[in-house]
């Protein structure tokens, strides 16, 4: 039972990351290494807002969408946009962008250099202050629940219901899928193509700010702890299928479970393990991921 | 058509010279350089071994390995555990099995901590060397085999070598008493041949990764001028056509593959030889991607621009972190050299040289076609796929 | 043919350029030193994931290093340290290594936090014969006559004091061992072992995670229902902020459940924030709150040289009796030459924050006071537990060596 729970929140996370790659590596096809760094960035601008704007957790959750997002529009214009089409090239820039970000985190933004410090930033940890009744913990049968991760599991649901209407329910969803589909058509048939590109990309940075914000309450807050998240996020959305949002729910969950049950059987290290040996398998035995978009 | 044969067999002689050119010099380099500057390049020059494989197997095959760590350190861990053995301290058993094993074991390599018996064959160092190539080599066909039957390919092999690097970086942090764990092997002899020592700041290890940096970028080179560069040419094109006339293509990708991971455990060798350890951090992704990124900036479909890419990336990379102004802001200056090659010149420095080239024959000999292009794959349709 | 050549004199040109490089880079790096000037190397990382806790490190060496200077420097000569910055990865800590001490020729090192670092950097200064000077406290099992282990906590004087702590004073029995996955933990869990069982005691668990690994939810579960009493952990780096934040989340408490960790310091304290960690005991020599003269002073200067806002912790302690040591050791040798120094090392008192230290002659580890510190609720640790002397480094500990029966000795290690 506890095992079942460890393993729905280790999926939460896994999916709360794997969601704004879905959209960015599945439907723009960007391989983006600097997600991680929007997951780094969002946990930071938790730091900042509660240490120096009196923020509760909460609120810094539409803050850190906010910042992300504008991040990830700004990114999109400057460099992503000329490299639709050059799928790995797009790993090459990104990995550079993720250098620059983690540094700029280090040395204050640049401000270091002339001897300012902000309280927050730097290369030290950081710590997040979580309100009260997040640190509370239900019981339920012989499992004890912590309630931040209870907190998780269902912003993980919430944000997994909007970006599924957004995708398949509203006007802008059906544009970024043509988009995805079929880039000269959809252009042709008169949508702003870059504009989708944009918007979608700073919907997927902010997606992984907000995750941040969730990391940073109960994980380490420091510059390169982006790293970890973008592999195994990378890892749940290819294994998931790529361009399926369901794909990338249901491998966040096996993933999760699967670390979770062979963790509390043998050890965190064959947990681990399993879950990538579990992506080549799947990888191997279904080369396009668990679930595959029939198109053509 | 005669005039543009004309101007790639032109071309190919320069490009041939220039190779002979960069050999030519990096054997005179040791005149000028003091034991730690040659050392340094060595190492460096081992990374550029490691470029030049990336460039066999993503430039000319399209397989973007980033495990390619995990040959590297397989390569490092088999010359490692022989230089280990031969190293005095480390007799009969080494040092971290003594530290590791239970109190009423036998002190025998064969059985004093589980799985030691797997040791025994690098007593003797030939066996070490063989195995850094030929231990790669049987893993990259084991999954290369795997992937290409079912005909695997883009991202989904750079995320099933990724995941595998990883998968063997844990297992070999994980058996600290078979492996030394996370500290890795650090108390090492040097390499001896016969009687000759190789000294880590001499020339002898500066020419023998010389020699092998060339052996590698000729013989790529001849490899890749025959029937298999220009069918890894034309699976680049257009894959299905390929097919349908008859070729194996997953043969010559596994061949690519394979060699790419021979060169790469070789090039992990040699590392041991300069750098005296390996470690799992080898096997790290962060290294992996920098391998990918060395070729990229040299230019991923040139062997020597691979390998120029990664001694120019390395040697910013220590200047910049060594000098006091930069040393704060080096990461970012990395990180601009990255999105300012993929922005500015896609196929790296290699391709700049190779466009200037182009221009300067076809207005000084013919005005041939751009197609007239003899050595350098450019795959005009996305790699995505 | 005229083409060729000019493409040739390009690619050559090219090359050249490549080859340039490192001499431009050289001229720009290198500098000569004056007649009375020492170079010492300063290698700590100021980027990568151990930066956290090595930056203060790098700063507090610096200051060492300045306070010295302010003294007449050493044999009449001022310090100039050369700071170099490994980026947390062993790989370049050992390339650093190889440059401070062929390309700068220092005479000194003083450097690295993890043993992976130090790993890879003894090669080089056993070939070349030069000296590390090592703070951080590990796992034991090396004997080098090339490292110079000062301030450097070795198990038994972290565990010979704590073990029979939470067993006698707080009468616990159980104890679950959880550590990070790589040789400290391994080599604290064997002493651990040895120990327990001196004292009647059963360890009911012994686990390893992955090092960075941050999800803790498995394994506070897996302690939980293990039936342990008590929890000792050498969990590193920044897992330790996760794992006391899953441990308090999962609705556990210190005050039932005690924990004494041997790597948690003020940083990660500080990191994630006091009220996760408070009741949490932690086994080390030094702390910010030690009672000594030397301390206070020590404690003042560096918030003045690093910013009010600074904390002192144990590493940076240890760094801090290196460079003093060393500089005793050369003052008495007259000379700074690797060897010499070592040669004279062996002996050497000096008072330390943290109370008398002295450089034991056989193994070149250091006497240090072993502390039991307690968490309170403003980060800083509450000694609850303290030696009246230096206890004795036995790096071999883990092994069964005694202050009676060495295993390393000025023979090297007697296996």
């Amino acid at each position: 039972m506890e095992t079942i729970i460890i393993g729905l929140s280790i999926a939460s996370i896994l999916f709360l990351v794997a969601l704004g790659l879905a959209i960015i590596y599945g439907a723009m096809k960007i391989i983006n290494l600097a997600h991680g760094e929007m997951v780094m960035i969002g946990a930071y601008v938790t730091v900042l807002a509660t240490k120096h704007l009196g923020a509760n957790l909460y609120l810094c959750i539409p803050i850190a969408f906010i910042v992300t997002a504008a991040i990830g529009y700004g990114l999109e214009v400057i460099i992503v946009r000329r490299l639709y089409g050059r799928l790995l090239d797009t790993l090459l820039a990104t990995w550079g962008v993720s250098l620059i970000l983690q540094q700029l985190i280090r040395i204050h933004l640049g401000l270091g250099l002339f001897d300012i410090h902000i309280d927050g930033l730097g290369s030290d940890l950081q710590n997040v202050q979580v309100p009260e009744l997040l640190r509370q913990t239900l019981t339920l049968g012989d499992a004890n629940i912590p309630v931040y991760r209870a907190f998780v599991f269902i912003v993980a649901i919430l944000l997994g219901c909007i970006t599924w209407w957004l995708v398949y329910r509203t006007h802008f969803g059906a544009q970024l899928r043509a988009v995805s589909v079929a880039r000269g058509i959809a252009s042709c048939c008169g949508i702003n193509e870059k504009r989708i590109n944009s918007l979608a990309f700073a919907y997927g940075s902010g997606l992984a700010g907000i995750a941040g914000v969730m990391v940073s309450g109960f994980k380490t807050v420091s510059p390169d702890m982006g790293t970890p998240y973008v592999i195994d996020a990378f890892l749940v959305v290819v294994a998931g299928g790529v361009g399926h949002l369901f794909g990338t729910v249901a491998s966040a969950g096996i993933l999760g479970e699967l670390q979770s049950y062979v963790s509390s059987i043998l050890n965190d290290v064959y947990g681990r393990t399993a879950v990538f040996a579990t992506v080549i398998a799947v990888l191997l035995w279904k080369p396009q991921g668990l679930f595959v978009i029939r198109s053509r | 058509m005669i005039r543009q044969d004309l101007i790639a067999a032109r071309k190919h002689r320069i490009q041939l010279q220039c190779y002979v050119a960069f050999i030519a010099i990096l054997l005179m380099l040791p005149l000028m350089l003091d034991a730690f500057w040659l050392n340094r390049i060595a190492t460096y020059l081992v990374y550029g071994i490691c470029a030049v494989a990336i460039c066999l197997s993503w430039g000319w095959a399209g397989i973007l390995n980033l495990g390619q760590g995990a040959f590297f350190g397989m390569g490092a861990y088999m010359m490692a555990m022989s230089l280990t053995l031969a190293s005095p301290d480390n007799n009969p058993v080494p040092q971290l099995m003594l530290l590791n094993m239970e109190p009423t074991a036998p002190r025998e390599l064969c059985c004093i901590t589980p799985g030691s018996f797997l040791w025994i064959p690098f007593r003797w160092q030939a066996v070490g060397v063989a195995a850094s190539i030929i231990v790669p080599m049987i893993m990259a066909l084991g999954i290369g085999y795997a992937m290409f039957k079912r005909r695997t390919s883009g991202v989904y092999v750079s995320i099933i070598t990724l995941a595998l690097a990883l998968i063997i970086q844990l297992i070999i942090i994980n058996n600290q008493p078979l492996t030394g764990g996370f500290n890795g092997l650090a108390d090492l002899a040097p390499l001896t041949i016969g009687s000759f020592e190789f000294d880590p700041y001499g020339n002898s290890t500066y020419y023998l990764v010389t020699a092998v940096l060339a052996a590698a970028l000729f013989g790529g080179r001849y490899l890749l001028s025959g029937k298999m560069g220009l069918i890894l040419r034309a699976t680049q094109e257009d894959e299905a056509r390929l097919r349908f006339l008859g070729y194996e293509v997953e043969k010559y990708k596994m061949l690519a593959f394979c060699l790419s991971a021979g060169l790469a455990g070789l090039a992990g060798m040699l590392f041991v030889i300069c750098a005296e350890f390996a470690s799992p951090a080898l096997m790290a992704t962060g290294f992996s991607v920098s391998m990918v990124i060395w070729a990229a900036v040299g230019g991923r479909h040139s062997l020597m621009g691979a390998c120029v890419g990664a001694v120019l990336v390395n040697v910013i990379g220590a200047g910049a972190s060594e000098s006091p102004l930069f040393q704060p802001i080096w990461p970012i200056i990395l990180g601009l050299l990255f999105i300012g090659v993929v922005l500015v010149m896609p196929n790296g420095i290699a391709g700049v040289f190779d466009s200037l080239l182009d221009r300067k024959l076809r207005n000084g000999g013919a005005a041939a076609s751009t197609d007239a292009k003899h050595v350098s794959p450019r795959p005009k349709t996305s790699e995505a796929r | 043919m005229s083409l060729s050549r000019r493409n040739l004199l390009k690619g050559a040109a090219i090359s050249a350029a490549v080859i340039q490089a490192p001499l431009v880079f050289r001229t720009l790096s290198s500098r000569a030193w004056a007649a009375d000037e020492i170079p010492v190397g300063v290698m700590y990382s100021l980027s990568g994931t151990t930066a956290i806790v090595e930056k203060s490190m790098n700063q507090c060496a610096l200051m060492a290093i300045e306070q010295l200077n302010a003294k007449g420097g050493v044999l009449g000569k001022k310090l100039k340290p050369i700071v170099e910055d490994p980026n947390s990865d062993p790989r370049t800590y050992g390339e650093k290594a190889r440059k401070l001490i062929i390309d700068d020729k220092v005479p000194v090192i003083f450097g690295c936090y993890t043993t992976a670092s130090r790993k890879a950097v003894l090669p080089v200064v056993e070939r070349r014969k030069n000296l590390l000077v090592w703070p951080t406290w590990y796992e034991g099992e090396e004997c080098s006559k090339h490292i110079l282990y000062a301030g450097s906590a070795v198990p038994n004087q972290q565990l010979e004091n704590s073990i029979p702590y939470l067993v006698n004073k707080l009468g616990k029995k159980k104890l679950f061992i959880v550590g990070s996955d790589y040789a400290f933990p391994r080599g604290m869990a064997k002493t651990t072992k040895i120990i327990c069982q001196k004292l009647g005691a059963e360890v009911v668990g012994d686990e390893y995670l992955p090092l960075g690994h941050s999800e803790w939810a498995a394994m506070v579960s897996k302690i939980g229902k293990s039936g342990a009493d008590a929890i000792f952990s050498n969990v590193v780096g920044d897992s330790i902020v996760a794992f006391y934040r899953e441990f308090r989340n999962q609705g556990y408490d210190f005050d039932k459940l005690p924990l004494c960790s041997s790597t948690t310091t003020e940083v990660e304290i500080k990191a994630m924030g006091p009220e996760y960690a408070l009741g949490s005991y932690v086994s080390l020599p030094y702390f910010q709150s030690v009672d000594t003269p030397e301390n206070k002073k020590f404690v003042a200067d560096f918030k003045a040289y690093a910013g009010a806002d600074s904390v002192t912790h144990a590493a940076m302690e240890a760094v801090y009796i290196g460079v003093n040591i060393w500089a005793m050791a050369a003052a008495k040798a007259k000379d700074v030459a690797p060897e010499a120094v070592i040669d004279n090392a062996g002996g050497i008192e000096f008072a330390a924050p943290q109370g008398k230290v002295k450089i034991d002659p056989e193994n070149l580890h250091t006497y240090l006071t072993p502390r039991i510190g307690q968490t309170q609720s403003d980060g800083q640790l509450k000694i609850v537990d303290q030696y009246s002397e230096p206890l004795v480094p036995l790096p071999y500990s883990s092994q069964g060596e005694t202050a009676e029966k060495r295993i390393c000795t000025t023979k090297g290690a007697m296996l």
